[in-house]
């Protein structure tokens, strides 16, 4: 996991895929995430609307548009930190600190490989089933979070940050994008 | 003695002791002070305990919390406990039901078709943002979000941070504990205590970490057992000094025990009118009131200095009649000033000294020389004499006793100290590290500011919440603009039934709501039928009757109305508790803008309660002036003749003058305490003089009998009250400062100026 590590700042273009229950259609975002440096995260939402998200540890910032940043503590959704913390565990190739926050389990090899995550906090498992993460080399590709309530969604990295998606996507679909053909 | 034991016994039975500490408060002369009173002891601030689970492993401390908060969930003794866990984002069920009646929104929005749209639009992007996991149960019921519009209002605004979802902050898990105990109720506090402790000891675990409990129910618990503490450990040390001197005195065990009687009988007449007329009494009353019968003890003692070569005490009893009578009578006026005081326990107190000084005197005067032995050793002798020669070799006594008095003017005149201490907390005893334990986890807590209140008044619960909405608009730009950091008002929780009745008028019918909606719905990727919780709750809350305090009291956020909304005295007030306040002018302003006038204000707390006590103090004063007019016709009356009545009043006044000017050297600021021990230090050296002038028309040995008298009564009530002195409680100590001081120069002037000196030997 070493491998992965790679000096802040740390930018990529991604496309995120959100299959919600309430909705017919995936809601479809398209933006660059950004690793600061030490547990700083940025998620700049270009498309459909314009959204900043920033990360740091416990407290989030959220700005839409034009509007007021707005800040607010994580402990509400613990969830989001989690993922937060592994991202950046992930870029800064800290291993340890990814087990702290999911049991890991890796398999692959080098050229293409998948961590398999489950939560460790019992609040972040009644909202998150699992994660999975595919990478390919030194680069993530994909990341999927499985919500507990049915709701699944694909993050794609890197390489597949911005990859053209069909018109009508499917979780069968992008988890085989993901995959690379595997 | 049959009697004496009749009496004890009914008292004993019937008296109940409080711990109210209230009662030694002034009672309240208005509506607005009643109600601080009110709170200050059964308001939820007066009730709340802070505790603090210490432990640098958040982990450890937050599973702490969370199986003490749920062990006390089923103490009957607690209302609520809050550490954190499941607070805003979810309101209680009760009351769901009723968020389109007590959220803003159809204040100024309707849901019609744009209205709805924009907002569907939004949930959309919220869908797509980090936190959508948290929004996605409440949209199908809650597409506008009103749930959580009410939590956040109703969130406390500073609330800690969480660690592994409960509060922590500084190294503790926090949480806040209601008890059903008023704060000032130390008995009931202390059961409460002792029942977090038990729960907490019994937790797996504990020993990783320290509890610490802080609060005003606390403070009361500590200050009561140090009080008790105190007055016992002093008591006994009194009572013991007390017993080796009077047995020297007078050496004779039958006579000192036999002396003892006059008190007690005191002690179990005053309890059983206690009893009778009150039915409690503060605990604080008795032990005061035991002491300030240690005055009558100098009765038996006289009767015992006195008695001579009589043969039969009754003769000395006879002849000490009438000045045990003024004497009575002089303690009586001073005692009587207590009720003047206006506070329920000083009240009790100047029931139980009067009638306790009438039980002793009667005791002393019919009593006691039936019983005493018929023999006495005479306490005329030769050490007195010299005591006596020495004391008529004193040069120019009156010049030493103008000299005293310049001096002590001129110590009154150059002390700086402010003369009056009216900060109510200085009689506070609590101690330092305490406050600052509480004051810290106070502000962790984000606990509201305990020195500013806003105070609204009205005739219904109705009028004050409508007040109340108008105050949150008046209030909202001070709040935007940082002058005030949090603001909680009574219709925070519930607008007033208007209100509701205005926002469910705008709630548009099922056929309206469900056309809107479709149109709203066109062009979003929305599932269809998502939303028939939505349409289903609109159409319930439209046939709601609104809530009422009453129905909103019975939810489980009731407490926090009912904090807030309070009926006193036929009149209802509500309460806005304020954080951050920075600008106090400015709010004081906005409250006063109100209309009609004087209906809302800005209450601080530090101010109204000195002016309190500066009327408190006024009254005292008034007391005083009549009490010491009251003394001096009476010993005018008693004496006859203006010779004696102005060496007596003289005496009397040069060793008042001598006490304030040692009280204000060595405690500075003075307090109502020290005013009521002045008082009663004059009572008590008024009986020197007396004695004295007494002594003039008597021959040599009577003379010596009376030097001898009082200077076992001076050294008697010196041991009864210098020990108080000791004592780290300001109001004991104050007490007994005083006193002992008030003796000591009573003795000195009346030595002065009121002893017949022998004629010096030709």
């Amino acid at each position: 996991m070493a491998s992965l590590a790679r000096p802040a700042p740390a930018r990529t273009a991604f496309t995120e895929v959100r299959f919600v229950g309430l909705l017919t259609r995936p809601l479809v975002l398209r933006g660059e995430m950004a690793w600061l440096g030490g547990t700083r995260l940025q998620r700049r939402v270009l498309t459909p609307a314009p959204e900043l998200t920033e990360i740091d540890g416990d407290s989030a910032t959220l700005q839409r548009g034009r509007g007021r940043p707005q800040r607010f503590p994580l402990d509400r959704a613990p969830e989001l930190k989690d993922l937060a913390a592994s991202f950046v565990a992930l870029l800064s190739g800290n291993a340890a600190a990814l087990q702290r926050v999911f049991v890991v389990h890796a398999y692959g090899d080098a050229r293409a490989w998948t961590l398999d995550l489950t939560p460790r906090d019992a609040q972040v498992a009644q909202r998150i089933r699992a994660v999975s993460i595919d990478g390919a080399g030194r680069a993530m590709r994909c990341m999927r979070v499985d919500s507990r309530d049915g709701d699944t969604a694909f993050t794609l990295l890197g390489a597949l940050g911005g990859v053209v998606l069909p018109a009508d996507p499917t979780p069968a679909g992008l988890a085989t994008l993901c995959a690379g053909g595997r | 003695m049959l009697a004496l034991a009749a009496l004890g016994g009914y008292a004993f039975t019937h008296l109940r002791v409080s711990g109210d500490l209230r009662a030694f408060l002034p009672a309240p002369r208005t509506p607005l002070q009643g109600l601080l009173l009110h709170e200050l002891g059964r308001g939820a601030g007066a009730r709340t305990l802070f505790l603090a689970l210490r432990t640098p492993d958040a982990a450890q401390a937050a599973a702490l919390s969370t199986a003490l908060r749920a062990a006390l969930a089923g103490d009957g003794r607690i209302a609520t406990v809050q550490n954190g866990a499941g607070g805003p984002g979810r309101i209680a069920p009760g009351l769901l039901p009723y968020r389109y009646l007590l959220a803003p929104t159809l204040d100024t929005h309707r849901f019609d078709a744009a209205y709805l749209h924009a907002q569907l639009r939004q949930r959309l992007d919220d869908l797509g943002s980090p936190g959508a996991g948290l929004l996605k149960p409440l949209l199908p019921a809650d597409p506008t979000l009103e749930t959580l519009k009410l939590a956040q209002a109703w969130a406390p605004r500073q609330a800690p941070p969480l660690r592994h979802g409960v509060w922590y902050a500084d190294g503790a898990a926090l949480l806040l504990v209601e008890t059903h105990a008023a704060g000032f109720d130390p008995d009931a506090q202390a059961r409460v205590l002792d029942s977090i402790r038990a729960a907490y000891a019994r937790l797996p675990g504990h020993a990783r970490a320290t509890l610490q409990i802080s609060g005003p129910g606390y403070f009361g618990v500590v200050l009561q057992a140090l009080t008790r503490g105190t007055a016992e450990r002093l008591g006994l040390v009194s009572a013991l000094g007390l017993l080796a001197l009077l047995l020297v005195s007078y050496r004779s065990l039958r006579a000192v025990s036999l002396a003892a009687l006059p008190l007690l009988s005191a002690a179990a007449a005053g309890a059983a009118v206690l009893a009778l007329v009150f039915g409690r009494v503060h605990g604080l009353t008795l032990a005061f009131g035991v002491t300030l019968l240690g005055v009558a003890q100098e009765y038996p003692l006289r009767l015992l200095s006195h008695r001579g070569a009589d043969a039969d005490p009754r003769a000395t009893a006879r002849r000490l009649g009438p000045v045990l009578l003024l004497a009575m009578a002089s303690t009586a006026v001073a005692y009587l000033a207590f009720f003047a005081a206006g506070a329920a326990g000083l009240s009790q107190l100047a029931l139980f000294t009067l009638t306790g000084i009438l039980a002793a005197g009667l005791t002393t005067r019919f009593l006691l020389p039936a019983l005493l032995p018929a023999t006495a050793r005479d306490t005329a002798t030769p050490v007195l004499a010299r005591l006596d020669a020495a004391l008529s070799r004193l040069p120019h006594p009156r010049r030493l006793a103008l000299l005293l008095a310049a001096a002590a003017l001129a110590a009154l005149v150059l002390v700086r100290a402010p003369l009056w201490q009216n900060d109510l907390a200085m009689l506070t005893p609590v101690p330092l590290p305490l406050l600052q334990q509480e004051a810290r986890l106070r502000h962790a807590l984000g606990a509201p500011d305990v020195r500013h209140l806003l105070v609204i008044e009205g005739d219904t619960a109705q009028q004050v919440l409508a007040r109340s909405m108008q105050v949150a608009a008046r209030f909202a730009p001070l709040l935007r603009e940082g002058r005030l950091g949090s603001l909680l008002l009574p219709s925070t929780y519930l607008p007033p039934v208007a209100v509701q009745r205005a926002r469910q008028a705008r709630l548009p019918d099922a056929a309206q709501l469900r056309s809107a909606l479709d149109d709203a719905l066109r062009g979003l990727p929305y599932r269809a039928g998502v939303f028939a919780p939505f349409l289903r709750d609109v159409h319930a809350a439209r046939h709601l009757p609104p809530l009422t305090p009453q129905a909103f009291e019975r939810t489980p956020l009731g407490g926090l109305l009912r904090a807030l909304l309070i009926r006193r005295d036929r009149r209802w007030f509500g309460l806005g508790l304020m954080g951050g306040v920075r600008d106090p002018a400015a709010l004081a302003a906005a409250a006063a803008a109100a209309a009609p006038a004087g209906s809302v204000r800005l209450v601080d707390l530090k101010t109204e309660s000195e002016a309190w006590v500066a009327g408190y103090r006024a009254r005292i004063l008034r007391a005083l002036a009549a009490a010491a007019v009251l003394l001096a016709l009476l010993v005018a009356l008693g004496l006859r003749r203006a010779a004696p009545t102005l060496r007596v009043l003289a005496a009397v006044l040069l060793a008042q003058l001598l006490t304030l000017a040692a009280l204000r050297l060595l405690a500075g600021p003075l307090n109502l305490f020290h005013l009521v021990a002045l008082l009663l230090a004059a009572g008590l050296g008024l009986h020197y003089a007396l004695f004295f002038e007494r002594a003039r028309s008597a021959d040599d040995a009577e003379r010596l009998r009376t030097l001898h008298a009082t200077l076992v009564c001076a050294a008697s009530t010196l041991l009864a009250f210098g020990v108080y002195a000791l004592a780290p409680l300001p109001v004991l100590r104050a007490l007994g400062m005083t006193v002992a001081l008030g003796i000591a120069a009573n003795l000195l002037a009346a030595l002065l100026l009121a002893w017949p000196r022998r004629l010096p030997p030709c």
